[in-house]
């Protein structure tokens, strides 16, 4: 009269799993936080688009990867990086542009990545990495791995056709791929109420023949439920899922961005909505977890993110003689 | 006597024996088999719209994907199964149809070694049907390889003949970087010398069709045959041409020109591109800087007008570069006086 | 037929962008509502309306498209078309795109003088709008995942029988009922419920969505059906209470291998699970009830809404006094009765 029902996990969260999802978080946060800093000093090249505010949608779909998942990311890509386990040193040390960076300099913020993690990069290209996930979802399905793809984009990639195109692909195949459209309300300066003609991203997945469900993309358990049964049905051969995650960058588009396009809805997420906050509330309040080891996590991270400052200050520069090497594996 | 088989069935057949080899070697593309989805009718109905891939389907279960009509998606999939230790060999039908997926390609599968700091490997081919001939007119003739030739992170490859397309394309699916293999529509049906057994032909190496002392002729991918043809008809009015087939132009095989232009001290390029910023243009300004003290005649280059390719047989046959245009090239040049 | 309403008669509709999009579609293939759909049956209440001569409507304003689409309807209705309403779109200082926003609007409209509100969402926007519309008739319409409370009625039938409440052609005792309610007390919180209440082990609200039966130990209702959806499909099968009866029903849930009775029952779209009962009782009027657990989650309508983990036990509570919401075939039925929507022709004219 049943069928097989998949479980209510959230409840099953260990004490260590909570504290390792808010050193998740709070790494993210401080990481983002610092590099904002920074970058006003000058020291920093570049663009950086920070991730600030949506740190429990990375954290919440990460935490239930492993080494057979891909993800691929977007321009704004270091919550992704961090979260997928992406060493924050190399990652610091790349977004000054320093030889002992994760790609050695040649990347930078836009470009992080770390293939022996299944991080496939965050990308500079609006909609770049939906099809490469269909890849390696693919890979992971031929090779019998179990393991899943998941592409994080965001609202403006929601519009890409490569993106409308991966959606379809992945139903087609019937490839274990998990598609994370995290719509924090604006491309660059537009907003999404106004250039995505369905309004909810999620909508769109009922064209594509897969499920299309919106979580609170401030609520690391509501992230963390639906994506670990998007995961789980699709490492079980389901297929694909679509998940809206809804929330609001802290910064802007990208550093030095102005943001005269947005009233006040940063400082009312930052105080009513910040999912650090919710989430201390919410694991001490019953009891899991003490303030005391949040606040050790906290001291924790913020060495760590000086220590990964420092060490990116002081590191060489790439040389000439990287400048021609590694384009191809053999020429 | 040695086997002939035609460039389709060369192409097959590497295909084949590569996936007999090797299980991550997959195939994709649309109508790579064909019929799919279709509830009474054959799978494997077609094996590519040019019937490359036909046979594959049955003899490889699950290794041989039906694709959407969506460039965009399944090129990026073969890019992504890539860095994730599968061996992909996807089919742009038409190459003028990178129209549609060429971020996949550019911006992603060529970048992803240097950027990530030598840290990925991305083992794709990206087979491609080129040129004009078959009267497909300005949106299936194109000849855009010098597009993917400009790009670093990206190598080429244009077999011009069934022996060629076996060797390069063994070469290509072995080959750790992305490849982008360019195959000419006119010539699936040539027929040529194949060996049964694998073979590679390494990338970048030039193939010297033909020796002779008084012209180089460089040509590419299907004006391979028609430069040899013209320096047939050279020969018996006293010209000898050195004829080379660079087979890839990126990596290009500089130091196979340059020799031969030193020795020759004349150059005429043969490439089947619209004029600018071509092959043609590139390796002779190559000559140019390099090999500029043995040249005794200004350099040549027989190339299709600046225009998009004709539909009529008229216009399209006036449009491909043809023996006699590369003959009076040859002549010019060997009859250059300051 | 009625004569023409006065002008001033006004309507109030909030339509929820967020229903039908939570975490059921992804573990039970709950139902989709589009936005467009939305959209479309508020406009189809206008057209009703509009027939009835009711002159103004306030319509929610909200993020998630429905809105916008009803402003691009109005703006694009041409003279030749049967006349609208007035759409006059009640606008908030800031959303916030969760259920406060239902909260004030409903009590906005009801500010501006609506004198019925229709609302356009699951259980659980009908429950934020019953409790924010005090004595004002709600006509719940569904267009959520998990539907107990609001029915499922083509939208031009719901406009003419709140067009009708509206314009007073059918008095208020006839057309409407009152609904009995749920209320919540956990710590300092309170919340309220027209269907069910439900004490669930999971420690956190999550995704909102229920639907591991495995986790709930408690389950209060106001009503069971037997044909109903939801938790209380459960007592429905077992011990059925109508909702024109005041009494609820109370139930302790636990494992199927040591229940009583197993219940195989619709808890959810999609999904037909078997449910350990306990024990059964009927839940009386104004009886508190203490709620087992100082630690769980508390589920209202189908939702887990509250985390209570407080020194003293929740309690719940049936209340009598809930929405006092419009019965869409009593107000027809009325109107049949009464020729509101016939005209008699003393000469009309034969046909060719």
């Amino acid at each position: 009269m049943t069928g097989t029902l998949p479980t209510q996990a959230t409840g099953e969260l260990s004490a260590e799993s909570l504290l390792d999802a808010y050193r998740t978080m709070r790494t993210i946060r401080m990481f983002e936080e610092r590099v904002h800093d920074e970058f006003a000093t000058g020291e920093i090249p570049g663009f950086v688009h920070l991730y600030a505010g949506e740190e429990a949608s990375a954290t919440g779909v990460c935490s239930h990867l492993d080494d057979r998942d891909a993800i691929a990311s977007t321009h704004r890509g270091h919550g992704h990086c961090i979260a997928k386990g992406v060493d924050v040193k190399a990652m610091m040390a790349e977004i000054y542009g320093k030889r002992t960076g994760s790609c050695q300099g040649k990347g930078g913020s836009m470009h992080i990545a770390d293939l022996s993690k299944g991080m496939l990069g965050a990308n500079g290209i609006v909609g770049g990495g939906p099809p490469l996930i269909c890849g390696t979802a693919l890979a992971a399905k031929q090779q019998g791995t179990g393991g899943v793809g998941v592409a994080f984009f965001g609202d403006g990639a929601s519009n890409q056709g490569t993106t409308l195109e991966s959606l379809n692909l992945a139903s087609v195949w019937n490839l274990p791929a998990i598609f994370v459209a995290e719509n924090n309300g604006y491309a660059e300066a537009t907003a999404s109420t106004w250039s995505v003609a369905s309004d909810n991203i999620a909508d769109r997945a009922a064209g594509f023949g897969m499920p299309g469900v919106i979580v609170d993309g401030f609520d690391f358990f509501a992230v963390h439920e639906a994506a670990g049964e998007a995961i789980t049905r699709a490492r079980e051969g389901g297929g694909p899922t679509l998940i809206e995650v809804k929330f609001t960058r802290y910064f802007g588009h990208f550093e030095g961005d102005q943001q005269t396009y947005r009233a006040d809805e940063v400082a009312n997420a930052r105080e009513n909505l910040d999912c650090l906050k919710r989430f201390r509330e919410r694991v001490t309040g019953g009891g899991e977890v003490t303030d005391e080891a949040l606040d050790t996590v906290d001291s924790e991270v913020a060495a760590l993110i000086d220590a990964a400052v420092a060490e990116a200050k002081d590191a060489p520069k790439p040389s000439q003689a990287d400048l021609e090497t590694d384009v191809y594996v053999s020429y | 006597m040695a086997r002939e088989i035609s460039y389709r069935e060369a192409l097959n057949e590497t295909l084949r024996q590569e996936m007999e080899r090797d299980q991550s070697v997959i195939v994709m593309g649309e109508d790579n088999s064909g019929g799919a989805g279709s509830p009474a009718g054959e799978q494997d109905a077609w094996g590519g719209v040019l019937g490359v891939t036909k046979g594959l389907y049955h003899q490889f279960p699950g290794r041989v994907l039906d694709t959407p009509i969506s460039e965009s998606a399944f090129v990026g999939a073969a890019i992504g199964a890539a860095t994730r230790g599968q061996r992909p060999v996807a089919e742009l039908m038409f190459i003028d149809f990178m129209g549609v997926c060429f971020d996949q390609i550019f911006n992603q599968a060529a970048k992803f070694r240097y950027m990530f700091g030598g840290k990925a490997v991305t083992p794709v081919v990206i087979r491609t049907m080129y040129g004009a001939g078959l009267r497909a007119a300005a949106q299936h003739s194109q000849s855009l390889y010098p597009l993917f030739t400009s790009i670093p992170g990206l190598k080429v490859a244009m077999p011009s003949n069934p022996y060629e397309a076996k060797g390069l394309l063994t070469q290509a699916i072995r080959d750790d970087d992305p490849v982008i293999f360019c195959e000419h529509k006119a010539l699936y049906d040539s027929i040529g010398e194949v060996p049964e057994e694998s073979y590679t032909i390494p990338f970048g190496e030039a193939n010297i069709v033909r020796e002779g002392d008084d012209v180089t002729i460089v040509a590419l991918g299907r004006m391979v045959s028609v430069a040899s043809e013209a320096a047939d008809q050279l020969a018996s009015s006293g010209v000898q041409a050195d004829v080379l087939d660079p087979r890839t132009t990126s990596p290009l095989d500089t130091d196979t020109i340059l020799e031969s232009v030193e020795n020759t001290g004349r150059l005429v390029v043969v490439d089947e591109a619209t004029p600018r910023c071509n092959v043609a243009t590139d390796i002779s300004a190559l000559v140019a800087k390099e090999a500029f003290g043995s040249l005794r005649a200004p350099i040549e280059m027989v190339t299709a007008p600046h225009t998009p390719v004709p539909f009529s047989d008229a216009l399209e046959d006036m449009y491909i570069p043809d023996a006699q245009r590369v003959i009076n090239a040859a002549k010019s040049v060997v009859e250059w006086e300051r | 037929m009625l004569a023409s309403a006065d002008p001033a008669t006004t309507v109030g509709i909030v339509a929820n962008p967020a229903s039908g999009r939570d975490i059921r579609r992804l573990v039970a293939q709950a139902s989709v509502f589009p936005t467009a759909e939305k959209a479309n049956m508020v406009q189809r209440i206008c057209g009703a309306l509009g027939v009835l001569g009711i002159g103004r409507v306030l319509m929610s304003t909200d993020l998630g498209g429905i809105s916008a689409a009803v402003l691009r309807a109005v703006r694009t209705r041409r003279d030749s078309e049967a006349p609208w309403p007035e759409v006059e779109f009640c606008e908030l200082d800031r959303l916030t795109e969760s259920a406060a926003d239902t909260t004030h609007m409903v009590r906005r409209m009801i500010d501006a003088g609506a004198r019925v509100i229709i609302c356009l969402g699951g259980d659980g926007t009908a429950r934020v709008a019953a409790a924010a519309c005090g004595d004002t008739p709600l006509l719940p319409l569904s267009t959520g995942t998990n539907n107990a409370f609001p029915r499922l009625r083509e939208a031009t039938v719901a406009g003419l029988a709140a067009g009708l409440v509206a314009a007073r052609a059918v008095d208020v005792p006839t057309a409407t009922r009152r609904a009995s309610m749920l209320e919540v007390h956990a710590g300092e919180r309170t919340e309220f419920a027209l269907v069910d209440v439900c004490v669930c082990t999971a420690r956190y609200v999550g995704s909102r969505a229920l639907w591991d039966p495995a986790t709930l130990t408690e389950l209060y209702c106001t009503f069971a059906e037997p044909d109903g959806i939801g938790l209380s499909s459960v007592p429905g099968q077992l011990c059925p209470s109508p909702r024109e009866k005041p009494d609820g029903v109370a139930l302790r849930l636990g494992p199927p291998d040591r229940a009583r009775h197993v219940v195989h029952a619709p808890i959810a779209p999609g999904l037909v699970v078997p449910v350990g009962v306990l024990d059964c009782r009927p839940l009386r009027p104004g009886e508190r009830v203490e709620l087992g657990t100082t630690h769980g989650v508390l589920a209202v309508d189908g939702e887990r809404e509250l985390e209570h983990r407080g020194a003293h036990p929740a309690t719940v509570c049936l209340r009598p006094d809930g929405p006092r919401c419009i019965d869409v075939s009593a107000v027809l039925r009325a109107a049949a009765h009464q020729g509101l929507l016939t005209d008699i022709q003393l000469n009309p004219t034969e046909a060719a």
